[in-house]
């Protein structure tokens, strides 16, 4: 009896590894929300509970390089990568957008994922400057759009929503400095990832996470 | 008389080799900072935005190389048939020696010249340099 107890107790615990083991499988990774967290207290059935308030992409209104108004309607019910640059960057903008490509090409036609690369540089990113641009990286269609607006808004959502740095800078070459960062951002417009922007590393990481984040999705 | 002729001739043609693979190398390094981040490390440029080195007539013009190096360009140019119009930066923080290793580079590397562009090349281009 005590042999077939053993016996039952071992084949309980190979079991629960088991379980564990393909439960470990079955779950599918998911990536952290980023940014900074807030809480909030609220009732729910009389009881007082804790909420979190999580770092959350603000509306927003820029125009794209075809001279349309985007908000953030257009992300709506799309997960999208997003970044900073300017047009007559000689430094580190040339290599992110070759490696941006990469994501574009990975994606393309994919409804459920957009690409939006803000210019930092308004005043001379004009939304011709950029169409121009965008036509001579080889970028066609609504899926990559390159936004333009007012200064102080674009720097804003990149310090304070993207945790981007993005500001002028009249030491640095080209006279502003920005990160090479490419982020990752979900449905709920919260930040999901962010990547070297600058290296095939980092690049391939972000098209990694972005099928991990669209198998979050896939119910 | 003959033998030391020999040994002159050769140590010089050494020394000559020497000199192109040290400017190739620093060249390399030089090109690798200061312009391939548009023109990329293959030299091919990136789509319609930068245009290549590789297979651009410009390298057969060492003063003209030398003269956008230092200088940038804002007009546009025409390479392998296609139109780029985007300025490119100057680089003025750049020596004589640097530019002359750049231009050794890209020369040696993509016209396959055998030897190095000497400084003394490069310092009576920068004199004459046109606005391009």
């Amino acid at each position: 009896m005590m042999k077939l107890n053993a016996c039952f107790s071992n084949l309980l615990a190979f079991g629960l590894i088991l379980f564990t083991f393909s439960n470990c499988g079955n779950s599918e990774r998911k990536l952290p929300i980023l940014g900074e967290r807030d809480w909030t207290k609220k009732t729910v059935d009389g009881k007082e509970v804790v909420d979190t308030v999580y770092n959350t992409i603000p509306p927003f209104s820029f125009v794209d390089q075809k001279g349309d108004t985007i908000t953030e309607k257009v992300v709506e019910n799309k997960i999208y990568v997003t970044d900073f640059f300017f047009t007559t960057c000689p430094t580190i903008c040339p290599v992110m957008k070759r490696e941006m490509i990469k994501v574009y090409n990975a994606y393309k036609g994919n409804p459920e994922v957009m690409i939006l690369s803000h210019s930092i540089d308004p005043e001379h990113d004009t939304p011709q400057v950029l169409n121009t641009y965008a036509k001579d990286l080889g970028v066609e269609g609504n899926q990559w759009l390159f936004l333009t607006g007012q200064k102080e808004k674009i720097y804003e959502i990149g310090q304070n929503s993207y945790m981007s740095t993005a500001k002028e800078d009249k030491t640095a070459d080209g006279g502003y400095i920005h990160s090479g960062a490419f982020i990752l951002v979900d449905k709920d417009k919260h930040v999901r990832g962010m990547y070297d922007g600058t290296t095939d590393e980092g690049t391939q990481k972000l098209i990694a996470d972005i099928e991990t984040l669209l198998s979050e999705y896939k119910k | 008389m003959l033998a030391s002729f020999f040994i002159f001739m050769t140590s010089c043609q050494s020394a000559q080799e020497l000199k192109s693979e040290q400017y190739f190398v620093e060249g390399y390094q030089l090109y690798t900072t200061h312009c391939s981040n548009c023109h990329q490390a293959d030299g091919k440029g990136m789509s319609n935005l930068y245009p290549p080195i590789n297979g651009s007539a410009a390298l057969a013009d060492k003063a003209f190389l030398a003269c956008i190096i230092q200088n940038g360009m804002t007009d546009k140019i025409k390479v392998g048939g296609r139109d780029f119009n985007r300025p490119m930066p100057p680089n003025k923080k750049l020596t004589d020696i640097e530019i002359a290793e750049i231009v050794s580079f890209v020369t040696m590397k993509w016209k396959k010249d055998s030897t190095f562009t000497d400084i003394e090349t490069v310092q009576a281009a920068l004199k004459n340099c046109k606005v391009y």
